[in-house]
């Protein structure tokens, strides 16, 4: 599985490539905002998507509704800050297939990542 | 207009449980609170680093966490081992604390409760303005030995 990590903080994808090395997960890159992160979606089409949403220039629902135009078979799975229900609906509705609240730690991302798995294989 | 001490209070409590969960959640140390308090002098309280978030939408304002190094390190090193980050690692630390508490409070005030990405900064700079009709709630907290702020101002 190739992994693209999109988040505005660095520490924070750190941390969520340091989380995901146990997994058998290529990460083919890291982005650190909407376009950059659109830009490598194109180049590389990742399987699977980290995207934050809060980030300067093209916020996260907005890559969100470039990646599912370019890459719609990308898995995305929103990671963010924004802990609003109609923020995650929203989410969902534009195509992501995932969703977890910061904080997040390695046990919220290891059952995030297994349920995304386990959907991968039933598909 | 300034909010009511109640209204105030309640959003208090909010960016005060969203610190602790924080805290607790990442770190599985809690964080402990002093008693906060009106600010009414003039000049904010700051610590070496800052991160601030700008608030928009039914609420007008600002956020920020502002701690010394030693908290930002502390963290970085339990989050992913690095024993000497560099400066622009403590503060993409202290923007994104500030991201993570002022969002998660959209549980419970919503999606009209806007929020910018982190302005960071060290020190204090020059051209930081703080509007005069924003009162201003300082919450001092104590996590794993270091102290830090959360500094609340809303319209």
């Amino acid at each position: 599985m190739r992994l693209l990590i999109v988040d505005d903080s660095s520490i924070m994808r750190r941390i969520i490539e340091k989380h995901l090395n146990e997994y058998e997960i290529e990460i083919i890159g890291m982005a650190a905002d909407g376009n950059e992160a659109v830009d490598l979606v194109k180049k590389k089409k990742p399987d699977v998507i980290t995207l934050d949403i809060t980030m300067p220039g093209m916020d996260g629902l907005a890559c969100l509704d470039e990646i599912m135009k370019i890459h719609p078979k990308a898995k995305v799975m929103i990671i963010t800050a924004l802990a609003d229900k109609l923020t995650g609906l929203r989410a969902l509705d534009k195509g992501a297939r995932g969703f977890l609240y910061k904080p997040v730690n390695a046990g919220d991302l290891a059952k995030a990542f297994d349920r995304l798995l386990k959907r991968n294989e039933n598909k | 207009m300034k909010t009511s001490k109640a209204d105030f209070d309640a959003t208090c409590n909010l960016f005060i449980n969203s610190v602790n969960n924080y805290f607790r959640h990442l770190t599985e140390i809690d964080s402990k609170l002093n008693v906060p308090y009106l600010k009414e002098s003039e000049g904010l309280v700051l610590k070496d680093y800052t991160g601030m978030i700008g608030i928009s939408g039914n609420r007008k304002g600002f956020v920020y966490i502002s701690a010394n190094r030693d908290m930002y390190e502390d963290l970085i090193k339990i989050f992913i081992g690095i024993e000497d980050p560099s400066d622009e690692d403590i503060l993409d630390m202290a923007g994104e604390i500030s991201n993570v508490v002022a969002g998660n409070v959209r549980a419970n005030l919503g999606a009209n409760f806007m929020i910018s990405v982190p302005v960071v900064f060290q020190g204090m700079p020059n051209q930081l303005k703080i509007p005069d009709d924003v009162s201003i709630y300082v919450i001092p907290i104590i996590w794993n030995s270091h102290e830090a702020y959360v500094v609340i101002g809303l319209q």
